[in-house]
């Protein structure tokens, strides 16, 4: 069965590759969208491991609908994937903070390079408490930030005993859990921290990695889970789909309109929406207003330089980014991640028009975003 | 012994003198590649020192020796000390060489002397072979889930109880920290210790032992008093090149030290050491400052290792280099 399939879409593939180069053409069935085939290319890409599950499953969906593109992907890490960029080793870096000026210039400068989000993914506070099931749990901005500077210490602290009326906190210690290795997870989590917390701010503030007042660390998201569902007293900030896979508890958040909200991906997508002017310099979303925007949420970003040297390359490319965030987009529900909000696929389908190759753009101007 | 003297020395001629000087020849070439080979490693450990301390040169200078006194990790405000790793380094280590050195000097006393149970020897030795090359991440995976809990549910609160009035044994335990990252070493160290213990032991001449049995001594009285003194220098060594090892092994260790910025007189504590806190923070370390402190914890981690080498080749030069037993 899998060797005729294999047949088949090897024979497609043939077929496509007769067909030439490039072709654009109007759907003749709908008349509508443009549909446009790819050249054939191989395309490497490195960097952030928080959307790498997301990325998997869309460059193999691209993989099966255009097998003369295949896109390779290493999650190697954000800080990796923007130095493997700019050293053009990779066709596309991805980061979970955007470049920053000092990492624009490394690479050529703020003109060379195209940011865009691709995906949008929420954190959960997953706790080891029991009797305390999922949800039940109610944290506020205040309290998170106490348990993670170390003020409050034990989980039947007046603090949190006042949000939790008619659950039983024990008389049991606080053992937060948090990234050893350096993450865009821990990045939007911190930022979140500094967004609510002056103390915060002032004694730690934000970063990919922070000096923790307290707590133990764990090399990535998995490793967080683990040792949280290990140990009882538990608390530690986690991807969304980690604690879904692994049906962890995880706690009601408040958030900025004083709601508590149980993360999920709609919660993404809803405090997203709150930010209409998203840009790699002005990119965070944390304690988002709205009554069920998820408090700690962020985007995810992929990077490329502008000028295409080689031109069959460069439009592969812009033709496998386009997809990504538009119909790619479906496979971000199956791992758990947020579709963009429509205005963000529209910001970054027009940054995808300026990448050129020898002066001609990529992505034809008759691509335009779904309604 | 005169250097040299072995190279002039002429064989016997075997065969006619055609095929000899082909032999000559082949000598010569012989020569020339393994000077190559040796020239080759040193070109390899030189660019290697460079490619390290070149990275590193922000921190070197921003930082300089005060790097090794500083407490503070703090990649936000771009403030980086080393104590706080090197405190874990050497904490672990030695835990890992407290609990190693015992268990191994026995084993290697029963796999080099102990004639009785000859039949178990084979099969022990092939289980140290083994427990040598079980890969280091497997050993972290079953240290993360199955000695950390074990730690924190028995050893632990054990400890505690009957130990628990010194400062060593006092705070909560959490099963990570310094005294499980010194277990998981120890283990991994043990291989080696075992191994290069016994051999230093069976390197003991025959004569000695010969001579104290026939003198009276009991089997332990000559372990005791003629085998360990003779062997001393070399096990030394064993526990030098084991505390090698132990300084350098990072994913076992990163799995269960509990990766925290914190120098505690507790072994309940958690910690970090040097090899940990690099393989934790060089992917998404971004600006030339925190990398080059990232390359220069790998300087310190390499100085480190290397006063412990040449510790060790010392001991060991002066121990067959001598021939006999040190005073």
């Amino acid at each position: 069965m899998k060797r005729v399939l294999i047949a088949l879409s090897v024979g497609a593939a043939v077929l496509l590759a007769a067909c030439g180069g490039t072709s654009v053409a109007s759907n003749p069935s709908t008349g509508g969208p443009t549909v446009i085939t790819p050249p054939a290319a191989a395309l490497t890409g490195a960097g952030a491991t928080f959307p790498a599950p997301f990325y998997d499953a869309a460059r193999f969906a691209y993989n099966q609908k255009f097998s003369q593109v295949t896109v390779n992907y290493q999650a190697v890490g954000s800080g990796a994937g923007i130095q493997q960029l700019t050293k053009k080793l990779v066709d596309f870096g991805a980061s979970d903070v955007p470049m920053n000026a000092t990492e624009l210039t490394a690479a050529g400068g703020s003109d060379g390079v195209v940011q865009i989000a691709s995906t949008l993914g929420t954190e959960s506070l997953a706790y080891n408490l029991s009797g305390v099931s999922n949800g039940q749990l109610k944290l506020t901005a205040k309290t998170i930030a106490g348990i993670f500077l170390g003020t409050i210490k034990k989980w039947n602290d007046p603090a949190l005993a006042a949000d939790n009326s008619g659950v039983s906190l024990p008389n049991q210690a606080i053992t937060v859990v948090h990234r050893s290795d350096g993450s865009g997870t821990t990045y939007i989590f911190t930022d979140y921290l500094s967004t609510v917390s002056a103390d915060w701010q002032s004694k730690v503030g934000k970063g990919k990695s922070v000096a923790w007042p307290v707590g133990q660390g764990a090399s990535g998201n998995a490793a967080v889970a683990t040792r949280i569902t290990q140990t009882p007293g538990a608390i530690g900030y986690v991807e969304l789909a980690y604690v879904l896979q692994t049906n962890m508890t995880q706690a009601s958040l408040q958030n900025h309109d004083g709601q508590f909200v149980i993360p999920s991906p709609e919660g993404a997508t809803a405090a997203a929406s709150q930010f209409l002017a998203v840009n790699p310099t002005q990119f965070s979303i944390v304690n988002a207003p709205g009554a069920k925007s998820a408090p700690i949420s962020g985007y995810s970003w992929l990077m490329l330089y502008k000028d295409q040297a080689d031109k069959t390359k460069g439009t592969a490319l812009v033709d496998y980014l386009d997809w990504l965030v538009t119909d790619g987009q479906q496979y971000a529900a199956n791992v758990h991640y947020a579709k963009l909000p429509s205005n963000i696929v529209k910001d970054d389908i027009n940054s995808l028009k300026t990448v050129t190759s020898g002066g001609a753009n990529l992505l034809p101007s008759t691509v335009a975003a779904p309604s | 012994m005169s250097r040299g003297t072995a190279e002039r020395v002429v064989p016997a001629p075997l065969v006619a003198a055609g095929h000899q000087r082909r032999l000559v020849f082949g000598d010569r070439l012989f020569r020339t590649i393994a000077y190559a080979a040796a020239l080759l490693i040193m070109v390899i450990a030189v660019i290697f020192v460079i490619a390290l301390v070149i990275p590193a040169l922000p921190a070197i200078t921003k930082f300089g020796l005060g790097f090794f006194g500083t407490r503070t990790w703090d990649p936000v405000r771009n403030q980086f000390g080393a104590l706080t790793p090197i405190y874990g380094t050497l904490v672990t280590s030695a835990i890992a060489l407290l609990i190693a050195f015992p268990i191994g000097l026995g084993a290697a006393l029963f796999l080099a002397e102990d004639a009785r149970l000859r039949l178990l020897r084979g099969p022990l030795s092939f289980l140290i072979e083994l427990l040598a090359g079980i890969p280091s991440v497997v050993i972290g995976l079953w240290a993360f889930f199955t000695l950390t809990p074990l730690m924190r549910d028995k050893v632990d609160p054990f400890l505690q109880h009957t130990l628990g009035f010194l400062p060593l044994f006092k705070g909560t335990p959490s099963g990570y920290g310094f005294l499980t990252a010194g277990l998981v070493l120890a283990i991994m160290v043990l291989p080696i210790m075992i191994a290069l213990s016994r051999d230093v032991i069976r390197a003991v001449p025959r004569e000695l032992r010969e001579a104290s049995l026939a003198l009276g001594a009991t089997n332990a009285e000559t372990i005791w008093s003629v085998i360990l003194p003779y062997a001393r220098v070399g096990i030394t060594g064993a526990v030098l090149l084991s505390l090698g090892r132990a300084l350098g092994e990072t994913i076992a260790v990163t799995m269960v030290i509990g990766n925290t910025m914190q120098i505690s007189g507790s072994l309940f504590a958690s910690g970090y050491t040097l090899p940990s806190v690099i393989a934790n923070e060089f992917t998404e370390a971004n600006g030339n400052l925190y990398l080059g402190s990232l390359f220069y914890l790998g300087v310190v981690l390499v100085l480190i290792t290397i006063v412990v080498n040449v510790l060790a080749r010392l001991l060991i030069w002066r121990f067959s280099g001598s021939g006999r037993a040190p005073a």
